[in-house]
């Protein structure tokens, strides 16, 4: 459910890079403005002038503006509004075939037979964003096979999908 | 209205008796569960149709601009694609009236005093199209959750959310253009099987003290030219009519006049005559949707 970036990384706005490496994972190149990027414990958040003029003089707050993501130890987890926008740059892409799509929405890895497109980067190891049919990002993954030889059986592997919001409602209700 | 200590506070029969005497005679209502398309995020195709297209059945409401009724669907309509995407978000047709009585929300300060988990105000995100800021405070950390997954689900821009008491926003230094106080309310029996059960007058009592202190609050903290709109789900005379009531008398606000789904309030309640202008406050008795009471507040002028 996240990408291990072992703390290394060329600089950018956050400390370390971190959500500049993570896009790059893709082929993105995001460029961020720092003075709207704020850390808030681990978690990060892109805001506007307004908002940053607001939480500027109040301290306190959980959450604000667009979420992107947060680090826990070496790994960096990404929201899916930072998906999104590395969506409209990303090379790495696969597009998918509806029941693979759902499939993946449920936490299930990517078999070659339900691949409708690749684009960018077909070699074991590499990330990739999947699309659904629609062309709406949906999650993503790690190549689990070189995809040019590959056949059949298992291509992808399930590392964050949108299905994330219901597992975490079903994890709050459990908690309550 | 003082009962007698030998009165029975609580049960089916005692509350239906209540709503009798309002004007209201007692039935048990289902209401259909409903959708509202986030239109922010929908620009360029129509998520009706690909929701139909997938087998949901869907019934447009006539009292509301993005919300529809599921008619019929074979899975549930917060497990789709469509859903996750942020496309749309589960709530009540009622529930859904509040957030659209403001007037011209784009670039404004709004506060959302009692946020979670956030249906409304991924709807205020919406109506200002992620312009301006909002401000939404819940003092149940669990609560808080639940909002601010929402908040990542729909993709809403404009929010910055602190762990906080409604009654303590003075605190934050700020002057809104727009309240939205969907208060904290002993709910109604058509959306809680078990609401006769579990409710007494007592809880209509402390809720309906509690309310009028975050309209205190509110009123401290809104911009002389601002609107206040309170909502509750409760039936309850007390945290409604008798709160505005008192808003009016006390805090120097004026209730104005809204054009929307529900009855005109009522302006005498248990032999109690209110100020005339309470009647601009709407009541939803249960049926189409769950009970739900709505009125806008401004400034006395």
């Amino acid at each position: 459910m996240c990408a291990n970036l072992g703390g290394v990384g060329e600089k950018g706005v956050t400390e370390g890079g971190v959500i500049e490496d993570f896009a790059r994972l893709f082929g993105a190149e995001l460029s961020l403005d720092e003075r709207f990027v704020v850390k808030r414990g681990n978690r990060y958040f892109l805001l506007d002038e307004k908002l940053k003029d607001s939480t500027d003089k109040r301290e306190g707050w959980l959450y604000s503006g667009t979420y992107l993501g947060k680090v826990e130890g070496q790994s960096f987890h990404p929201s899916f509004p930072l998906l999104f926008v590395i969506a409209e740059k990303a090379k790495n892409r696969i597009t998918v075939d509806d029941k693979s799509a759902w499939l993946f929405v449920c936490g299930r890895d990517i078999f070659k037979e339900g691949i409708l497109k690749i684009e960018g980067s077909r070699r074991k190891g590499a990330y990739t964003l999947v699309f659904n049919r629609h062309g709406e990002c949906i999650g993503y993954g790690k190549i689990a096979k070189n995809l040019d030889k590959l056949k059949s059986g298992l291509a992808v592997k399930n590392l964050l999908d949108i299905g994330d919001f219901l597992r975490r409602e079903r994890t709050a209700v459990q908690e309550a | 209205m003082a009962y007698p200590p030998f009165v029975l506070m609580f049960g089916k029969e005692f509350f239906v008796n209540r709503y009798r005497l309002l004007g209201w005679e007692f039935r048990d209502v289902a209401p259909k569960q409903a959708i509202r398309i986030n239109t922010m995020n929908v620009g360029g195709f129509n998520v009706v149709e690909r929701l139909e297209s997938l087998g949901v059945k869907l019934e447009k409401i006539p009292f509301l601009r993005d919300g529809y009724w599921v008619i019929r669907s074979d899975f549930s309509v917060g497990a789709t694609v469509e859903y996750l995407l942020g496309y749309y978000s589960i709530q009540e047709a009622a529930a859904q009236v509040p957030a659209t009585l403001f007037e011209d929300l784009r670039d404004k300060l709004v506060l959302d005093a009692c946020a979670a988990p956030g249906g409304k105000t991924v709807q205020l995100a919406d109506l200002m199209d992620n312009t301006g800021v909002i401000v939404a405070l819940d003092v149940n950390g669990q609560r808080l959750e639940a909002l601010m997954n929402q908040l990542e689900r729909c993709r809403v821009k404009n929010t910055v959310v602190y762990q906080m008491d409604a009654r303590r926003v003075s605190n934050l230094g700020l002057k809104f253009d727009r309240i939205l106080l969907d208060v904290p309310c002993s709910g109604n029996f058509a959306t809680d099987k078990e609401w006769f059960k579990r409710r007494t007058l007592r809880d209509v009592e402390r809720n309906a003290r509690l309310q009028r202190q975050i309209l205190a609050e509110a009123a401290k903290v809104l911009k002389a030219d601002g609107e206040i709109v309170y909502a509750t789900c409760s039936l309850e005379p007390e945290e409604n009519e008798l709160n505005i009531d008192w808003a009016v008398r006390n805090l120097g606000l004026e209730t104005v006049e809204i054009d929307c789904y529900g009855e005109e309030a009522l302006t005498e309640v248990f032999g109690r005559k209110l100020d005339d202008s309470v009647r601009r406050c709407k009541r939803i008795w249960p049926g189409k949707t769950q009970g739900f009471f709505v009125c806008k507040l401004r400034r006395r002028r």
